[in-house]
């Protein structure tokens, strides 16, 4: 396993010229919350805590160089040390906790003091390490990816001493059909957008979603193959963790960054509900 | 389908675009379903002899664009080309050797995608511009309004099988119904722009990647189950969109043969006959000048 030191930048959101988007009943709205740092979210948190759109917990860290964000987002892996090098907060530590697709964006968990006194533009150092690592005893047919090893350890999956299966505790066991924006895409830096409603949520009007998401959650994904692109394949799952907050568009939703990939025979996924404990702050130490 | 609309309000406007090339990036490769690398054509300039009708699938293409694929070189100038094209527009090549041929518009993928005579593309090139007479978007039906029209010239609607059944919904004629777990890359993103693309139809793969959609053809007018797209492209159960399948074989994962939508609504306002002929090649061809030569 290799690991690079990669610098990325606090980003400031960006709209176009119109400050609207167009929710999924058809009414405009500000989209609050895309991208950049968002104080007043923390991993356990509700994805509809807030009403914003794809709102993450902290800091995002892009590039200002196209393909040095591209690499930016593709190396980095959930669980990876951050060092914030400049501005008020310079020396602080914070964690990876997801990835964001399109132009790519990383999101990095500080505590909660240091985030308040971030800004646009400081630089934060990541030591990306995770691509191309394999845990002892994982089944050949299946995929580990985005994840530091030592917060490998920490989740809750247990691979099994034969070495054919490896288990996944998770929020929820989700259809495949939810997937939204992130399907085509490559999984190593994209998250998949899950078409989960708040209004949903509160209601229960759609039996296949979950009552309740929250960030860092392990969520399971049926017959989505996410080795290479994330697409549409038979009797297999893909586990991710909740990376961001819902939103109002319609074909995204609350995202998840890919960690496991393989046929539902060798990765077996068990919906806990209620009593699922994912990444926690404890976990990386942000608290 | 013999609706009342306001078609007459809608304006007609002339828009320019020019024969896109192919494009490739240094790393040459991409990656199918099952990690290997392939090298395809398909997407951008001339694509020979694919047209409404012939099967989406089974070419040694990616992103498959039947005909001329069409951009404006201004950025904000290239949105309105393709906001603004409808299905069924009227094309006319505007340069180089094929000039004053006549086409029309099958859907968009980023590009506007134009099909014309075997003849015309034969000898057509990136570069050449084309005229594009915009028309379509904004189109209503007063009597169906919970459906949202979109991307559908009026006279594509006029010449489709269907309209207002006795108990008031609206009949529309398809070639295949398309399950939510096919939906693949597109989801998401604005429907006036580009399409969605299908899973589920990679023609000589596996078993496992199969939806069953492997049959499908370009024109071909499909429904796609609990999906809406009125604002947007979404997954809602209970509503149903109306494409055409404007491209077609892919190899890139996640991809696939992609409808351009024509209208969205809820499931309980729609009537869908399964019908093979429900393809644009049954209501927009013969050709303009193959029309003329047989009547002359």
């Amino acid at each position: 396993m290799t690991t690079v030191n990669l610098v990325g930048y606090a980003e400031h959101p960006v709209l176009g010229e119109s400050a609207y988007r167009v929710d999924r009943d058809g009414v405009s709205y500000v989209p609050a919350g895309d991208g950049g740092i968002v104080l007043g979210l923390e991993l356990g948190d509700s994805v509809f805590k807030l009403a914003a759109d794809h709102a993450a917990p902290g800091a995002c860290l892009v590039h200002p160089d196209a393909a040095a964000r591209h690499a930016l987002t593709a190396f980095a892996c959930i669980g990876n040390r951050a060092v914030i090098r400049t501005g008020a907060a310079s020396g602080a530590v914070g964690c990876v906790l997801g990835k964001r697709g399109e132009e790519g964006r990383v999101i990095v968990g500080f505590r909660a003091a240091d985030l308040a006194v971030m800004r646009p533009s400081d630089e934060v150092a990541v030591q990306a390490r995770g691509q191309g690592w394999r845990p002892a005893g994982l089944p050949d047919a299946v995929t580990v990816m985005n994840t530091d090893p030592v917060l490998f350890a920490a989740l809750p999956i247990e691979i099994a001493a034969d070495g054919r299966r490896v288990a996944a505790t998770v929020r929820a066991v989700l259809p495949g059909k939810l997937a939204g924006n992130g399907i085509g895409r490559p999984a190593a830096s994209w998250d998949l957008d899950l078409q989960l409603t708040e209004e949903a949520s509160v209601t229960g009007s759609r039996p296949q979603e979950p009552p309740e998401v929250l960030l860092g959650d392990l969520i399971a994904v049926t017959d989505i193959d996410a080795r290479y692109n994330m697409g549409y394949r038979r009797d297999w799952a893909t586990v991710g963790i909740v990376v961001h907050g819902g939103s109002p568009l319609p074909g995204h939703g609350p995202g998840i960054t890919p960690i496991l990939t393989g046929p539902a025979a060798a990765l077996q996924v068990r919906a806990q509900g209620a009593s699922h404990v994912g990444l926690t702050a404890a976990m990386v130490q942000l608290q | 389908m013999n609706l009342t609309t306001n078609q007459a309000r809608l304006p007609r406007q002339v828009l320019a675009g020019e024969v896109w090339p192919a494009l490739a990036d240094r790393h040459v490769y991409r990656v199918d379903p099952d990690g290997r690398p392939f090298v395809l054509p398909g997407m951008g300039a001339i694509t020979l002899g694919v047209h409404c009708g012939d099967h989406a699938t089974g070419h040694a293409a990616d992103h498959l664009e039947p005909g001329a694929s069409v951009r404006h070189r201004d950025s904000a100038a290239n949105y309105a080309l393709q906001y603004l094209t409808c299905v069924g527009n009227d094309v006319v090549v505007a340069s180089g050797p094929a000039a004053s041929a006549r086409g029309h518009v099958i859907g968009q993928h980023a590009y506007v995608l134009v099909d014309l005579p075997e003849a015309a593309l034969q000898v057509m090139a990136p570069g050449d511009q084309v005229t594009v007479m915009a028309t379509g978007q904004g189109l209503t039906l007063a009597d169906h309004p919970a459906i949202v029209v979109k991307n559908c010239d009026p006279r594509l609607l006029d010449q489709m099988p269907g309209g207002t059944t006795s108990d008031g919904r609206l009949e529309v004629h398809v070639a295949a119904r398309v399950p939510a777990e096919a939906i693949g890359a597109g989801a998401g993103m604005i429907s006036e722009y580009a399409n969605t693309d299908l899973m589920g139809a990679y023609q000589g793969l596996g078993d496992d990647l199969s939806l069953g959609l492997e049959g499908l053809r370009i024109g071909d007018v499909v429904c796609l189950e609990d999906s809406d797209h009125r604002y947007g492209r979404g997954y809602r159960p209970g509503f149903l969109t109306i494409g055409v399948i404007s491209t077609g074989q892919c190899m890139l994962f996640g991809h696939g043969p992609g409808p351009s939508t024509l209208m969205s609504g809820p499931a309980e306002a729609f009537a869908v006959v399964l019908d093979d002929a429900a393809n644009l090649v049954s209501w927009l061809h013969p050709w303009p000048e193959e029309s003329a030569d047989d009547h002359g």
